[in-house]
Parts: C-alpha cells; structure tokens; sequence
C-alpha cells in the first residue's frame, strides 16, 4: 500500500498530507495533525470519545476513512474556542460539572454542539437522545444533560 | 459547619479549561522522541504448562527494536499484596489473556505481526473457572507453591492463604456466641445471592510511556498510585528509588482499575532492551482481556430476628472469584468480606467467613465500592426480607438496628461521627415513605450501608509561598477526575488567604511531590486534604512569624496575627498589617524561603485477630453512611425494569466543594445502575465472550434515571473541616435497592445480578406459574 495526497479542511485551515488509504480519520487527526483532543476509547465506534463534526453532523472519527473526509469541513475540540473565549458548551460544562476525567468531554461537547446547531431548543429527550452515542463513566451524564440544555435556555450559539 | 470563603463552595474544576478544551495531555497522548509502539502476546489457553518460547523470527522482522519474555525480567514473583505473579508468565498461564511475551517496533502494525511470529509451545492443564468449584478439594491447583509465596510489605495488608488449596486467603471475623444467637431468634432465613462481574470502564485505557536509560527510569502513566509504581519498579530493576521517576499524565478515568501496575514493567523493559522509549496503550478488548473488574461473590447468608424486630445474629459466607492471581482481592475479602459485611447494624453474635478463591480467569481487582456492593446485594436484599416475614416496615426495621454513635463495628472498633438513623430519615421523608399510593407494577425500597477508607494509610504534602503570595502545592495523589486538584486546592487557598487561580498544584510526580499513597479507598480528601491543610498551617506559621519580625519595632507576636485577603494583619487591629505579598517578597530575599509541609496518616491498622476477626484498633480510617431510595416500574410484558428515581443521602462529613461531591455521587450511582440491570463480564471456557462496548453495555445518557442526591454533613473529628471519603459509597447499594424496589412491586425476589430482562421474565413467569398451580 502506498501513501496519497490528501487535503483536509479541519478548523478551518487546510492541510495537505500523504496518507494510506486504509487510514481512519482519527489516525491522521491524532498523529499527523497532532490534534490529540479527540480521543480514542474503543475500537468498534461505540463509545464517542472520538466524537467530531463532518460538516456539522456528529461522527465517530475511528470509524470513518480520512480519505471519506476530504470534502467536508471538519471540527475537532480544538476549533471550538473563538479568539480565546470558551464555546458556551465548554463554560457550561465546567460549571455545572460536566467533566470529571475529561477524557469523554471533547466528544460529549462537540455532540452537544451538533445538536444544538441543528436544534437551538431542544427537549431534555433530545438532548439524551444526540448525547447516547457517547459515553461516560464519571458523571452519570445528568450533569452533561444539564449542561447542554442550560446553553440551549441561554440561547448561547456561537 | 459553616463554610469558608473557598472551603465549602462549588468551584469549577482547576483543571477544567484543559478537559473542555481538548488540551490536556492524557496517557493516550503523551509522546517522546524516537519513541516505539509495544503490542502484549497474549495467552490463548485458561492453564497450560509453557514448554518453550521462541521469538527469534520476531526479532528478524524489519522495524522490531525489542521482543521481551520472561527471560528478560528478574525471576521473581510479583504483587501488591501476595506475590504469586510474574510480569510476563513463566512456566505457567493462569489465564486466557495473560502476557506472554512483548514487542516493541517502530508502529503498531509491525509490532502486531512480530506478535503472528513468535512461537509459544503449551501443554494444557484441566482449568477451574467457578470459584465454588475451585473450592473443591479434587479442584485442580493453580498455584502449586501458594504455600511459600511471600507477601509484600508495602502497605499492611491482612493475608491468609490456605496451603494446598485454591484459597489466596480467608478471613475470618468470631464475635458473641452464634449459636446461642440464633436460638434467642423468633425468625431465621437463609438465602444465597450472586453478584458479577463488571468492569470499571473508565474511557482511557491504560497507557504507559517508558525511557529506560543507565542513569534513569522515567514513566509516565496513567496509575492512580505513582509512589507505588515506582516501588514496584526500583524493587524490580534493582534501582535505589531516587533513580526512577513516575510521572502521571492526566488520567481519564480509574475508579481502582489503574491501581495495578501491569503495563510499566513491561514498557520499561522493552524500553531497557530497545534503548528507545516505548509507548503501550492497550485496546478496549485488552482490557477487557487482562483487567478483570471487579471480584464476583456468592454470598451465603443466614440471620435471625426476634418478633419485636432485632437481629441477634448474622452468618455469611462469602465466595470471591480472584481470578489467576490474589492482587487487591485480597483487600477486597477482607475489607468488604469481613470489617464491613455485616452492614451498618448491631448484631450482638456474628459469624463471617470470606473466601478469595482462584480461578482460571483474568483477575479482578479494586474497583469502586471495594466489594461493598457485591455484600450489601445480599445482607440489605435478605433485610427486606426479614422485615417482610417479621410483619414489619423495612425502615422501621433498619432503624431498630442502626449503629449509633459509640457503637463497636464488627471488628471491635468503637465508632465515631454515625449517621445511619439520619440518613435512612432523610431518604424516607424525601420519599414520602409509606404516605404515597403507588401504581400497579411499580415498586419502592430504601436501603442503607456503610463504606470507610482503609486504615493506616499515609498522604503529605509541601506548599511554596512565591514572592508575589501566590502558592505552588505539591501533592502526591492522583487526579483520576475525582476533583483532587481542585478540593486540595481549595484547602490551600482558604488557610492561606488567597484566591484559587493563585494555587498551582503539581500532582503525583514521584522526583517533584511528597509522598502519598495515592488515589484509591476514597482516601484522598480526607488524607491529603489533611495533609495539604497542615502544610498550609505550617507556611503561614512560617508567614506570620516573618510578618511579626518585619513588624517591629511594633510589639507584636505570630499568635496574634491574622492572614486573610491576601494581607497578613493584627487581628485586634485590622488596619495594622503587610501585604501578603511583601511578606512573602521579603522571605525570599532574607533567605527564608517559605516552604510548608504537612503530613497525615490515618487511623488505624488490618491486623485482625486471625481467629475472631478482633481488633484492639480501628479498622478503618473513617467510617461513612448512606442511604438510598429507589423507585422502579417494571413492565411485564417486556421484563424491562425502568428506575423511575433515585433518591440517596449520603454522610460526607463536609462537602468541600459539593458540586465535585454530588458528581462524585451522581457516577456512582450510575455504575450502580449498570450493575444492577446491564452489565456483567461474561465467559465461555474462560474465554470473555463480551470484551467490546458493542456486547458489554454500559448505561448512556438515554438511560440515566433521575437522581436526587442529599449531602449528609456529620463531621468527622480527624476529617479536614470535618471532611470523610465519599467517592465510593454511592454504587454500593444501587443493586439492593432496585432490587428490593422490583420484588415490591412484584413480589419476585431474583437472587443473582444483573436484573436483566431474561431473569425478570423468568423470574414473573415462575410466579405466574406457581399462583396457576
């Protein structure tokens, strides 16, 4: 197998790269773009750590491949700030608790965040229901849920 | 007790902007330069004899800097407590999944087709893998030499293995006159409850990243004991401490599952034979595969009641499954086997036996709960029960019983800062307990318990005053996403008089921090905390007595001076003072650097009396209590239980920062409920047959019931501010209380976990049958 041009717009720069066609886009977030906020915690696209935006739509990045990527606008956790400031998400997940370990917290916000571009006011059901593609073990997600619907009541789109 | 400017309110984490952000370096993450990829071989068989090992066509493969086996590792056993492992096996495998060999390359698809290459020759022997059957005395052995094994003096730990048997170690706890005991009964009942399995789950797999070089080991991990990685790895490569350093990196998740060093001595030995530095993160289906969650218990129980509702004796046996090898179970069947099994009662004659048995499976280890919660299944379930056959109601019937302040636990300690009777209150008046009508299929139950850190542990912490004020604390223990850095933090402000973005803490790093014993037991804010509130005492002693000096020619001592809002000021004279700032210039250039240290052991030991389980000292550190409501509707069509609310109070002593305190509850909770209706590790020929998060289900944000959480404060007189641990409790009782919850609804009692909708529909269909008769 051998490597191939591939240009991928993440966070809204855009960046050239040689890469095996085998490779997930997670691989190349990680490893070639050094973008190491998305996390890995499976390998079977079940737990979301991995959660990133594909023009705008939450996916499992271990489960696609970079070269699926390539036409699409891509958002990892480290394009959520703007000029410095925290993503309402981001500020609402650190007051209301909604990180412990952090390790599931980049995916969790950037699910939150797709539901809540799609959907500025969403019920408490919905909210579960865009969140249960992504795991946690720390909080018992009732904090996340809290967090996500307290931007949603704000109106807190960026 | 009333709060502080800082102590006591609900604070961001200080870590936080870094988890939201995506910028926090975790053990996943960590990288070094030229570093290498290492891959584990792992066992395919359950027991077998290891007749030869051959990685000589390993080694030939292109971009394969190191194959390890056993024969690069000192020959000798290893453990936390009983040392009965090798870090990679010899002679013999004990388990499907145990590391045989290991590989590092310059990527992981190299080093997994140098795993293809190397050649391990078996010779299979007959495995157990039931702990009742391996109890057996016709059982085949799996440790030959149990007998000569040696224990590990780190840190005490009460053992007792018997010779010639499958058993790592039984404990046993005699008090009163069981016999006796049972005779003053009106009511007697027996039953038997199986809890299994599960896995902690935590989102980060374990990662290591080792550099090995003559002068230096350097590891960084995510562990949740840095100070008992580094023991582990001087002891094993023969290096004076101060040549090894461990660094944790930031840790998604533990909850006891990253305890257990197995991956840095492999990495360090890759590293070693390499001279690379090696990366080693396992695959979720690793660790599925070699961490075995936590021990799964049959527990026999039998107790006995008179008719106006007291117990007069309790029996329990209880069988854990170890697994391969003794690692925390050995904690676990004494801690939650014996010292807390017979639950938050008085029972005048008790008699307990627990039993860590080996199997041929991976071996569990601490997780979240320490066992408490495969016990309380079983002693809160049959109190339902008794209550029920008593004609009494099941509150008023825990009430009875409840231990009070002053009471003695079942090892002989004398108890201190009790709260049963209050926390069973507030749960039932929260419920409007036997006050509201409830609707078919739906079903209520209140349970209670106890839970403690483990005695006799030690924490201590330094604090550097910079010559602006602002604070550097140095601390030990892990942050595993408890909140640490965050509690530890807030103690050092509020002693110290300045704002928490002022405090930096560094955390478990074994070159740079005091000692601690690490996260694990519910320990750290009780401990540490205490440690960090005396090292911050000590800076501002150090402070005040500057202040005082550069005071003069005021008369004017330590004693009466007062530091608070960042000024060190005459606390009769509030105006008369320095900045806080001043002062601190003025220590470094007089060359009196502030440096402020603090230490905390907790009360206590484990060394019972190996015949009546006695104790003329505490067995705990700190004793802490709950309660917890649930409410549940179960659906007979489908068998599927919904938890319509959680309702629980829980006795933190004081809640230093209650957001992190509900959180901390709030998680427990929910693994509770993932033990209580989904999950369980389950095996085939000791092979686990659900190793991915597609077969193993954990609840998600579309199952989380609702939760109340109510924070008990009955301070603890050794406790910083009164603080006691509470991180664990909250998973303990979830299992009983849903439990007690469906058979109130539906007058089924199921006796083994997970309520799944199999064992509902079977459970339904049983009584349906037996009422047709």
């Amino acid at each position: 197998m051998i490597k191939k041009e591939l240009q991928l717009r993440v966070n809204g720069g855009l960046f050239k790269l040689e890469v095996f066609p085998s490779t997930v886009l997670l691989d190349v977030l990680r490893d070639e773009l050094g973008l190491t906020g998305t996390k890995r915690g499976c390998e079977t696209g079940y737990c979301g750590c991995c959660t990133v935006l594909l023009g705008g739509k939450a996916i499992h990045s271990c489960s696609i491949l970079a070269f699926r990527a390539k036409d699409h606008e891509i958002l990892t956790i480290e394009g959520l700030e703007k000029d410095g400031k925290l993503h309402p998400l981001q500020k609402a997940f650190m007051d209301r608790g909604a990180s412990q370990c952090g390790y599931c917290s980049p995916g969790m916000i950037l699910s939150g965040k797709a539901l809540l571009d799609s959907n500025p006011n969403p019920s408490e059901a919905e909210v579960r229901r865009a969140l249960s593609g992504n795991l946690c073990r720390c909080t018992g997600y009732l904090p996340i849920i809290e967090a996500v619907l307290s931007v949603a009541q704000e109106g807190g789109r960026p | 007790m009333s709060n502080g400017a800082i102590v006591g309110q609900s604070l961001p984490l200080v870590d936080g902007v870094e988890k939201v952000t995506g910028r926090g370096v975790y053990g996943v993450d960590v990288r070094a330069a030229g570093m290498l990829f290492a891959r584990i071989l792992r066992s395919p068989c359950a027991h077998a004899r290891i007749l030869h090992i051959d990685a000589s066509a390993a080694e030939k493969i292109p971009g394969v800097h190191a194959v390890v086996t056993c024969n690069d590792l000192p020959d000798r056993r290893v453990g936390l407590a009983l040392k009965d492992e090798y870090v990679l096996a010899r002679d013999k495998v004990r388990y499907i999944g145990e590391a045989v060999a290991a590989v590092a390359a310059v990527d992981l698809d190299t080093a997994d087709e140098a795993l293809k290459a190397i050649r391990v020759e078996y010779e299979e022997i007959t495995p157990v893998f039931d702990a009742r059957e391996a109890l057996r005395e016709d059982a085949p052995r799996i440790h030959e030499e149990l007998a000569h094994y040696q224990q590990s003096s780190y840190l005490t730990r009460f053992i007792r293995p018997i010779p010639d048997s499958n058993v790592a170690s039984h404990i046993k706890l005699r008090k009163g006159d069981i016999a006796a005991g049972f005779r003053l009964a009106d009511v007697v009942l027996e039953d038997t409850f199986y809890c299994p399995r599960i896995h902690h789950c935590y989102m980060e797999p374990h990662a290591v990243l080792a550099q090995y070089t003559p002068d230096k080991i350097t590891v960084w991990s995510n562990g949740q004991r840095p100070f008992d990685i580094r023991t582990y790895m001087a002891d094993l490569f023969g290096l004076p401490m101060s040549k090894v350093r461990v660094i944790n990196t930031m840790i998604g998740g533990g909850f006891g599952g990253k305890i257990t060093a197995k991956l840095e001595p492999i990495a360090v030995a890759l590293s070693r034979k390499s001279q690379r530095p090696v990366k080693l993160v396992l695959t979720r289906q690793e660790e599925f595969q070699g961490f075995g969650g936590a021990h799964s218990a049959w527990v026999k129980i039998k107790s006995g009641a008179t008719s106006d509702g007291k117990l007069t004796a309790r029996e329990m046996e209880v069988t854990w499954d170890a697994g391969a090898y003794a690692d925390l179970g050995v904690s676990v069947a004494l801690l939650a086997g014996v010292v807390g099994a017979s639950g938050p009662y008085r029972i005048p004659n008790l008699k307990l036996d627990s039993y860590l048995v080996y199997t041929n499976k991976v071996n569990p280890t601490a997780l979240r709960g320490m066992g408490m919660q495969q016990v309380a299944w079983a002693v809160e379930s049959q109190t339902d029960l008794l209550a029920e056959k008593l004609g009494m109601d099941p509150v008023e019937f825990r009430m009875r019983n409840a231990l009070e302040e002053g009471d003695r636990s079942a090892t002989g300690e004398i108890l201190e800062s009790v709260s049963v009777r209050e926390c069973l209150k507030k749960v039932a008046d929260a419920m409007q307990w036997g006050k509201r009508p409830k609707a078919a299929n739906q079903g209520r139950a209140i349970c209670v318990w106890h839970k403690f850190s483990a005695a006799a542990t030690t924490s201590s912490a330094a604090i550097k005053i910079n010559a602006d004020g602002s604070v550097t604390l140095l601390t030990g223990s892990s942050e595993i996403g408890q909140g640490s850095k965050t509690v530890l933090s807030q103690i050092a402000a509020e002693e110290l008089g300045v704002s928490l973005e002022e405090v930096s803490v560094i955390s478990g790093d074994t070159d740079a921090t005091p000692f601690d014993h690490g996260s694990f037991s519910s320990r750290v804010t009780h401990h540490t905390g205490n440690a960090v509130r005396f090292a911050a005492l000590d800076a501002k002693s150090q402070l005040l007595n500057l202040a005082a000096e550069m005071m003069q020619p005021m008369e004017v001592t330590a004693e009466a001076l007062e530091l608070k809002g960042h000024r060190v000021f005459v606390r009769a004279l509030p105006e008369t003072g320095l900045p806080l700032a001043e002062v601190a210039l003025a220590a470094q250039l007089r060359g009196k650097p502030v440096l402020g240290k603090g230490s905390f052991r907790g009360q206590g030991s484990h060394r019972l009396d190996p015949e009546t389980g006695q104790s003329s000292e505490p067995a705990a550190s700190e004793w802490i209590y709950i309660a917890q409501g649930a409410e549940i509707e179960v659906d007979p069509e489908t068998g599927v239980i919904r938890v319509l609310k959680l309702v629980g109070a829980y006795d933190c002593g004081k809640a230093i920062n209650p957001l992190a305190v509900r959180g901390q509850i709030l998680g427990g909770v929910m693994m509770g409920v993932g033990l209580s209706l989904y999950e369980e590790m389950t095996y085939e020929d000791g092979q686990i047959v659900n190793p991915t998060f597609m077969d193993y289900l954990i609840p998600t944000a579309a199952e989380a019931p609702p939760i109340e959480v109510m924070l008990v404060e009955n301070p603890h007189p050794l406790g910083p501010y009164g603080a006691k641990g509470v991180g664990e409790a909250s998973i303990v009782l979830i299992p009983c209380a849903i439990g007690n919850a469906f058979y109130n609804a539906t007058g089924v009692r199921i006796r083994e976990l997970p309520l799944s909708p199999d064992r509902v529909l079977e459970g339904l269909g049983a009584k349906g049958q037996a009422s047709s008769r």
